[in-house]
């Protein structure tokens, strides 16, 4: 029986407006930076699970048969998850689940998006057709529109600030600007950050992620080639999914996501680890109040304290919980279907004690959070050395 | 008619008939005849996985769960930006989203209570919409 899955190699590539490249040459960037970390070839792989969110992004339908061909998988089995941003994690649960079932000894997984070809406006309008297209997206609501309700409902339920969503942006900012493959490497000041132009009220420029190009790698094995292969495997031990309704207007509350809580639920409960114990963690920030109240539905504060929570640097390197030390989506980008792929290198990295300047020290256990859409999908995963 | 400022599905019988009674000002939703549950807006079958279904009238007050304003539309709604999107909860705790007129943004306030109306745009168009009581 295989007892655990390893993480073995990790590749990134630079996220940013990468239109000097298209999918295939991206993905080449990071697949091979992740082999050459697992100081193995690409004949050693097994099958692999890549992960886009969308073909209009991709300009490409069926996409993962087009990056496995092209790093060299000809002929193995390839599988593509689509879980809109939290694509990524859907891809390493998927990978996780080929391991555990012994169908694959190594896997490699793949998630990319490139994004920054199609303008702000088209890409608004392909994302807002993640939404329900028959009951909400007629209506003209937009992904930055589900989150700034969400953000208008916690302010009015819990009395969080204007200046608490922007101070969650300036501390992104801070550890993007130390993330060499993040889109933006540039601090910004609270008074930059609260007086941006709005997109939805009341979520201005700043509280929103970026619109990005990128891929990110993991290669993942069992037990016994991890042990072998690696001096310093990674252990993903923990992993919970949920989802919930398809339409923002049936959820009973919008100032949490339903999703967020079930899913860390199951993956505290499989590894036994509460929220207190987490070093470091990654979560999805793609506007400043999901980090918010990922701090409440992770558990890392109580409910309603995810304002107080980032006020008090309790999310900074030295709180209670660093969160985002690579800059999170804000900072570092969102290229859908690499976001998931590229937070479980960054708590990798932490684990392994290679994050540098971001580094938390000695941090030994590490959660990611990936939600896609409005809280449609939500995967969590914990980590341990 | 179609039904939203803009839409990419096709008319079907369920859509037609909601349009067709949203013209003369009714909300309709859908209850199931097995286990109850009603749905607004309406669906064609329940979650318990029964499609025996009979039409509602929905209540038309309600008050402001949360709402927010749309300064960056999608491409497709760039004629109508900025406009205000709300989720309101209406008498019988169903909750419904859509745009919210006829008031500025500056003094929306969640709990605020609003009524459904219908609208025509042009032609062939037609939405629900919010509106201050």
């Amino acid at each position: 029986m295989i007892q655990k899955v390893g993480i073995i190699g990790i590749g990134h590539a630079k996220f940013g407006k990468r239109t000097d490249t298209t999918l295939r040459e991206l993905t080449y960037e990071a697949v091979t930076r992740a082999l050459e970390d697992a100081e193995i070839n690409v004949k050693d792989i097994d099958a692999s699970v890549i992960g886009v969110a969308s073909e209009e992004f991709a300009a490409q339908v069926s996409p993962a048969v087009l990056v496995h061909d092209y790093v060299g998988m000809r002929n193995k089995p390839v599988f593509r998850t689509e879980a809109a941003c939290a694509t990524g994690s859907a891809a390493i649960q998927a990978g996780w689940s080929l391991v555990k079932a012994d169908l694959a000894d190594i896997v490699l997984v793949v998630g990319a998006e490139t994004m920054t070809h199609l303008g702000t406006s088209k890409t608004t309008e392909v994302i807002a057709r993640a939404g329900d297209t028959r009951w909400e997206y007629p209506f003209g609501a937009t992904f930055p529109s589900f989150y700034a309700m969400m953000a208008k409902a916690h302010m009015n339920a819990y009395g969080t600030t204007r200046e608490q969503l922007s101070m969650v942006s300036v501390k992104n900012h801070m550890y993007g600007a130390l993330n060499p493959y993040a889109h933006i490497q540039k601090t910004i000041t609270l008074k930059e950050a609260m007086k941006s132009s709005m997109i939805c009220y009341p979520l201005n420029l700043y509280d929103c992620c970026l619109i990005s190009d990128g891929a990110a790698s993991v290669v993942l094995a069992n037990e016994e080639k991890a042990k072998k292969i690696s001096d310093t495997p990674i252990w993903l031990k923990g992993l919970g999914a949920a989802s919930d309704t398809m339409m923002i207007s049936e959820r009973e509350t919008l100032t949490e996501l339903r999703a967020t809580r079930i899913a860390a639920e199951k993956a505290y409960r499989m590894t036994g680890i509460v929220a207190e114990e987490v070093d470091v963690a990654v979560v999805h920030d793609c506007f400043t109040i999901g980090e918010i109240m990922a701090y409440e539905d992770l558990g890392f504060c109580k409910k309603g304290e995810g304002g107080k929570f980032i006020e008090e640097k309790q999310s900074y390197i030295g709180g209670k919980t660093p969160v985002n030390t690579d800059g999170g989506l804000k900072s570092k980008g969102h290229p859908l279907g690499a976001t998931g792929v590229s937070m479980t290198i960054e708590i990798t990295k932490q684990l392994r004690g290679e994050a540098g300047k971001r580094q938390v020290n000695g941090a030994e256990i590490g959660l990611s959070h990936n939600v896609g859409q409005a809280g449609q999908y939500c995967f969590v995963h914990v980590y341990s050395r | 008619m179609k039904f939203g400022y803009v839409s990419c599905l096709p008319e079907t019988q369920l859509i037609t008939r909601f349009v067709e009674e949203l013209k003369n000002g009714r909300l309709m939703g859908t209850r199931c005849e097995k286990c109850g549950t009603t749905y607004l807006p309406p669906r064609a079958h329940c979650k318990c996985g029964s499609a025996d279904i009979e039409w509602y009238e929905a209540p038309r007050r309600g008050k402001i769960s949360t709402y927010t304003s749309v300064g960056v539309p999608p491409e497709s709604m760039s004629k109508y930006a900025p406009y205000i999107v709300a989720v309101v909860e209406l008498e019988d705790k169903t909750r419904l989203l859509a745009q919210l007129t006829g008031v500025a943004l500056n003094t929306l306030r969640v709990g605020m209570l609003v009524q459904v109306i219908s609208r025509r745009l042009g032609a062939d168009r037609i939405v629900y919409e919010f509106k201050p009581v």
